[in-house]
């Protein structure tokens, strides 16, 4: 049974409808990222999952028993679950210790297990020495570890993250990225992660779903979601990529009439035919100054229009002759090429993505 | 000037405390020994009063705690009109506070009696009043409690004897402009009277004509004699013989003013209201103001006696001495609100 | 894997969370917020329109309210003299605030404690001070002044429409400052650095670029002070009435002489309502264009401004208003409360402690009226600050469908004058049914609305204060609601709450306006009883009695500073 069921979950503000039937499913254990563009729905859903939004449409089960319906709502403190939210909500008359130990308290724990455990976690987040501090005495990076102290101590039947990383700077940012990893692989707690921020759901997670507009577009591993993305604008989102138009004839992915041949057959949905659109990846194509001697009509004449570098890669943006079409293409750094030269496009035809 | 040398100074106190004491000590009559009993259980007695100045009446209050232990006295003194607006918001409430009722303004008695708001009672005390103030009313409603006499007082620094005004009319003249102080009728019901008074006896211009010289307008008709006391006026107009007394005592340069056509008398009453919380210790209190207890306390601040057997303030001049004018309380009844209007009207506030 | 420690919960049917006991709270809130506010307001609503006795449906009363001129007079009289105070006020106060916030004025401790003194100073007091002050004759200032010149015309005159109003703007203007001074803070110094930059000297910028920033601020001020001296009382019954000059409040103290006539006091403060709801349009309105400073944002560094000798200059305006709103008055009033008799002056044979002795010990009311004004104000205080608190957090946590609408219930008697609220909580609970007239718990009422709005807004900015994620992290933690307030948001508030009580508590112990029709032979208070004092001019006693209030204040002072900080009471929240 998963852990965690989401089923056509809504909830609309007046007329507004801020998130649109969701479904998602989380097995115990498992790490999933709710990634999209602020504004999307995202901490709406957490919140309905952690008890402080009722849903006006759909339900949320845990273990198959349901504890969200609309108008009849299990309260988030008898849930079982833990939280960590973007401003830690670290209680400030509380010392280290005391804010990690409140919820073992409420759980009527003994106190010698009580002590024990939050040693424990301490320990583990690497707080131990600072225990008796109060939170105004700690730096961003351990407040945030006392957050996390303070979550996964009472050994939650789910942990909830709302985007627990946005009031760090970069470098820490990503140091915490690979501590909540790891704190994950150690406790294999069901998480769903809250985020905008497309690098740290990859990092994290086992998959992500990517909302859009209230709904979720895809739920995928992040890999797939990268190579594979299934509509438009989880294309746009994850990466960047080169939206084209395309057709589908006799199973055959034809780009500006070029046929991509059977190794793009994958990307391309079962029984789909007519005019669609692929997403192309700037990853997806290399740039050649001399026409290669085995051309197997995966081949483009195109003109660069434009380029910036980035330092990691240059991104060039070519215009195939005879077409319409403009291209972004990445290329590493010593493959550099003068604006208005001709050179050849060799597309990947695996990496191609029909989208809706 | 009432000046007296130490040595006097010493005797008087020596007397007074002894006499004061012996009042206060005497027994009592059988209905008041019943009343206290009874009264006991009430506990307390609460009494609104315009009549003695604030400082007088809290000493008629510890008298009256130290004559009957075991019944308190709540002193709520105001001036008599603002005294008399709270037990009408008490009646307009339906919330019974006052247990007995003082106030300068006779014409309140006259209104609360043909309201039936006033219970029938008379202390046996009364019969030892004063023959004027015997019979307050003949059908009992309220009885005698306070003999206060307002005439007018100057500031002796600023205004000689020769100079100062003789009279009620003398003030009038416009040398007095900015000179005098006066009470508010709409405050004080003994500057009510008094204003009913003039207009009685010098025809409705009178108050326009006092406007003309701008007196300085007090509440209470106490206020004046700060004003002489501190030399902001120099005359005060319809001033307690009393408070200017006291004051003089104390050593301020003030002097008593008997007007030619005779001092204001407020012969003014107590009653207990139909509503009264505690109606045996009322009694008792009515029993106690018009008993030597009360004159003896209160002319230690220089205010009349109200009973021949207790003797006169020092300082003032011998009440037969002096005419005393005073509209009737039928006329304060009618004229009083009036005459308050008219003022209003006249003097803006 | 997960602790099954907190018991699985069925999913209850949605009526039964309508019962819940936080939902029996909210009701009794709402409850609570209609009997202090709106009931009363339509209780004097109703009755202007009812004939006494009949309860006839009238406009009679409206008739009799404005029948008059002199009643007319009266009105005009109290917006002309709200006007004044307000604008007298403002120029006191503006260029103090603006030198404590941004320059290197010097004796900016002494600066604030003026004000702090002159804000908790009752203004009646500050009225019988300025009697003694200014006198036309018998004022120290005009004494001293007819010494040195030989002037035989007064230098000064209480007695006067200016000197009243000056009088009342001696001890408003600190609520102007406290306004524009925490305007002023929030302005970066980068403002003025790019007027600087383009050519504006110190004046310029701070005439063309800070002041207009925060005008909303100095607006405010005004008009605040336009509601609080038009429902002011005391002032006008102490200098007014010498003075000669009728007011709304005066007026309508006459229209409960006998026979009381509440409805038509009902019918003469209707208007006032109005004219306040008016007031506070028109600032809407004047605000409505957006531009101005946002009040929370942070943003930029703050300097001082360098004013070179220009700070002693005013330096010397913060002392000549302290010197006049505290330090004067003050002086008069100890002096009288020592003296045997103020007129002699400073002198060993005039000194005595008989004034403290005939109120402490022998005066029968005055121990019981200063009993009472302890504990009025400290239960009015702990109901509106309890109260509020309750609103806030609804409000700002949006915990109700029409939160907003208690909220602004809880803040409607910020523009209901002192007085009318008074006439209103008459109207309705003097008589029966309740017949609460003379009890505590009217008075203790009629503060605790009166004085709601202050507790609101502190309660507000306390809760603001706290994320709501500090509670949700308990909650889901396993505390509810009530727990996760008592365990979490509570502490967190105390600090904040304690000042907003100790505010409630000051300003409660000196009210006059609302208390003056409520009290009862056993409910009067220290406000009440010295204004019963003032009536006689018996002013060596009225300022032992002031004294002994003063020190009171003090001591509440003290502890909140001790416990809230120094500027518990000017921060504005
Ligand atoms: N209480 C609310 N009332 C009305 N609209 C809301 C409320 N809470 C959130 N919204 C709206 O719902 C949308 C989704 O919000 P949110 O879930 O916070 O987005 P995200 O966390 O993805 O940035 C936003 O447009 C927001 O304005
Ligand atoms: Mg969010």
């Amino acid at each position: 049974m998963p852990r965690l069921t989401l089923t056509g979950l809504t909830k609309a503000y007046g007329k507004l409808t801020v998130v649109d039937r969701v479904d998602l499913t989380l097995e115990e254990g498992e790490f999933v990222s709710l990634l999209g563009p602020s504004g999307c729905g995202k901490t709406t859903t957490l919140r309905m999952v952690a008890g402080f939004v009722d849903p006006t449409g759909g339900t949320i089960a845990v273990d198959g028993s349901v504890l969200s319906a609309p108008g009849a709502v299990v309260p988030p403190e008898r849930r079982g679950m833990s939280m960590i939210f973007q401003s830690y909500a670290i209680w400030p008359n509380m010392t280290v210790e005391q804010n990690v130990a409140f919820g073992l308290e409420l759980r009527k724990l003994p106190r010698e297990e009580v002590k024990r455990r939050v040693g424990e976690i301490l320990e583990v987040v690497q707080l131990n020495k600072l225990a008796h501090r109060y939170p105004a005495e700690l730096s961003g990076g351990q407040q945030q570890r006392v957050a996390l102290a303070r979550a996964i101590v009472v050994k939650p039947s789910v942990l909830l993250l709302d985007e627990p990383l946005s009031n760090l700077d970069a470098n820490l940012r990503e140091e915490m990225r690979f501590e909540i990893r790891r704190l994950h692989d150690e406790f294999r707690i069901t998480t769903v992660y809250v985020t905008h921020d497309q690098a740290e759901a990859m990092a994290t997670s086992d998959r992500i779903a990517v909302m859009n507009a209230g709904r979720i577009e895809q739920v995928d591993a992040p890999h797939l979601l990268y190579t594979r993305p299934r509509t438009r604008f989880v294309a746009g989102f994850v990466g960047r990529t080169n939206l084209l138009e395309a057709r589908v004839e006799g199973g055959d992915l034809l780009l500006d009439g070029v046929n991509l041949g059977p190794a793009a057959r994958a990307g391309i949905a079962h029984g789909v035919t007519g005019a669609v659109l692929v997403s192309l990846r700037p990853q997806a194509m290399a740039i050649l100054a001399e026409e290669p001697p085995a051309n197997d009509g995966l081949l483009l004449r195109a003109t660069i229009a434009e380029r910036t570098y980035l330092g990691e890669a240059w991104d060039y943006v070519l215009k195939p002759e005879g077409t319409a079409l403009t291209l972004r293409a990445a290329a590493p750094p010593l493959e550099a090429h003068d604006v208005g030269a001709h050179v050849w496009l060799r597309i990947d035809p695996r990496q191609v993505a029909v989208v809706e | 000037m009432f000046l007296i040398d130490r040595r006097q100074m010493l005797a008087l106190a020596a007397w007074s405390a002894a006499a004061t004491k012996a009042f206060a000590q005497a027994p009592m009559n059988p209905q008041e020994a019943q009343l206290y009993e009874a009264a006991k259980r009430e506990g307390e007695i609460t009494w609104y009063t315009g009549q003695y100045s604030a400082d007088a009446s809290e000493a008629a209050g510890r008298a009256f705690n130290e004559r009957y232990p075991g019944v308190r006295c709540n002193v709520v003194r105001s001036t008599s009109q603002v005294a008399f607006q709270r037990l009408s918001q008490d009646f307009r409430a339906g919330v019974g506070q006052c247990d007995v009722f003082s106030s300068t303004n006779g014409g309140h008695y006259v209104q609360l009696k043909r309201q039936n708001r006033l219970v029938k009672f008379r202390p046996v005390n009364a019969d030892g009043l004063l023959p004027i103030l015997r019979q307050a009313d003949p059908d009992d409603f309220f009885q005698s409690s306070f003999l206060g006499i307002y005439l007018m007082g100057h500031n002796t620094r600023l205004v000689s004897e020769a100079e100062a005004p003789k009279s009620w009319t003398d003030i009038l003249d416009p040398k007095w402009k900015d000179k005098l102080a006066v009470g508010h009728p709409g405050f004080s019901g003994a500057i009510g009277l008094w204003a009913l008074q003039m207009r009685t006896m010098f025809g409705p211009d009178y108050l326009r004509r006092l406007e003309r010289n701008k007196p300085q307008v007090g509440r209470s008709s106490i206020d004046p004699v700060t004003m002489m006391n501190a030399g902001e006026r120099s005359v005060g107009v319809a001033v307690p013989s009393a408070s200017t007394l006291f004051a003089m005592s104390r050593g301020n340069p003030l002097k008593l003013i008997y007007p030619t056509e005779g001092v204001i008398a407020a012969l003014s009453p107590s009653a207990i209201p139909t509503n009264a919380p505690h109606p045996n210790a009322a009694k008792l209190f009515q029993e106690f103001q018009t008993g030597p207890a009360l004159s003896a306390a209160v002319r230690l601040l220089f205010n009349e006696s109200i009973r021949p057997d207790v003797p006169p303030p020092e300082g003032a001049r011998p009440l037969d001495q002096v005419t005393m004018l005073a509209p009737t309380m039928e006329q304060a009844d009618r004229g009083v609100p009036e005459v308050r209007e008219q003022w209003r009207e006249i003097f803006g506030v | 894997m997960s602790d099954a420690a907190l018991p699985a919960a069925a999913v209850r049917p949605a009526r039964f969370r309508l019962l819940e006991p936080v939902m029996l709270l909210w009701v009794a809130l709402i409850a609570a917020l209609l009997v202090l506010v709106a009931a009363p307001l339509i209780k004097m609503l109703l009755i202007s329109f009812e004939m006494q006795d009949t309860g006839e449906f009238t406009f009679e009363n409206y008739l009799t309210a404005y029948g008059r001129q002199r009643y007319i007079d009266a009105l005009r009289n109290s917006l002309l003299l709200g006007a004044l105070s307000a604008a007298i006020s403002t120029v006191i106060a503006v260029p103090m605030a603006w030198a404590v916030s941004r320059t290197d004025m010097p004796g900016k401790g002494f600066t604030w404690a003026m004000v702090l003194a002159a804000f908790i100073m009752p203004p009646y007091l500050g009225a019988i001070g300025w009697i003694l002050l200014a006198g036309p004759n018998s004022g120290w200032i005009n004494v001293t002044w007819r010494a040195l010149t030989g002037a035989t015309d007064p230098l000064v005159n209480v007695y006067t429409f200016t000197g009243m109003a000056f009088v009342i703007a001696l001890h408003s203007f600190p609520l102007v400052f406290i306004f524009v001074k925490s305007a002023l803070d929030l302005i970066s110094s980068e403002m003025e650095d790019a007027a600087n930059i383009l050519g504006g000297g110190t004046w310029t910028t701070m005439r063309r670029v800070t002041l207009p920033l925060v005008w909303p601020s100095i607006l405010g001020g005004f008009i605040l002070i336009f509601l609080e001296t038009i429902a002011l009382f005391g002032t006008p019954a102490i200098i007014g009435i010498p003075a000669r000059i009728n007011v709304v409040t005066t007026q309508l103290w006459q229209f409960f002489e006998d026979p009381v006539r509440v409805e038509v006091a009902a019918a003469y403060a209707i208007p006032l309502l109005l004219i306040t709801v008016a007031m506070i349009g028109v600032q809407k309105l004047m605000l409505s264009r957006k531009g101005f400073v946002s009040q929370t944002g942070k943003g930029g560094e703050r300097r001082q401004v360098k004013l070179g000798p220009w700070r002693w200059v005013l330096f010397g305006w913060c002392l000549l208003v302290g010197l006049l709103a505290v330090i004067k008055p003050l002086t008069v009033l100890l002096q009288a409360s020592f003296a045997k008799a103020w007129g002699r002056g400073f002198s060993f044979d005039n000194l005595t402690l008989r004034n403290y002795r005939f109120l402490l010990f022998e005066h029968d009311v005055a121990p019981q009226a200063t009993w009472n004004t302890v504990w009025f104000s400290a239960a009015s205080a702990t109901m509106a600050i309890v109260l509020a608190l309750l609103v806030a957090y609804i409000v700002i946590r949006k915990l109700m469908r029409f939160a907003d609408v208690l909220g602004f219930i809880a803040m409607a008697p910020f523009v209901i004058p002192g007085i009318v609220m008074a006439i209103g909580f008459y109207a309705a609970y003097a008589g029966p049914p309740l017949s609460l007239y003379g009890s505590a718990l009217l008075i203790i009422l009629a503060f605790t609305a009166r004085f709601l709005p202050i507790a609101y807004a502190n309660s507000q900015a306390a809760i603001r204060a706290v994320h709501p994620e500090m509670e949700e992290a308990a909650r889901i933690l396993g505390s509810g609601r009530l727990h996760a307030i008592r365990r979490i948001t509570a502490p967190l508030l105390k600090t904040s709450l304690l000042g907003g009580w100790l505010v409630v508590f000051i300003v409660a112990s000196r009210e006059l306006s609302a208390a003056i029709f409520l009290v009862g032979p056993r409910t009067r208070t220290m406000s009440v009883l010295l204004y019963d004092l003032s009536e006689q001019g018996n002013f060596e006693v009225v300022s032992a009695f002031g004294g002994i209030l003063l020190f009171i204040t003090m001591v509440i002072v003290g502890i909140g500073m001790k416990l809230v900080g120094r500027d518990f009471m000017l921060r504005r929240e």
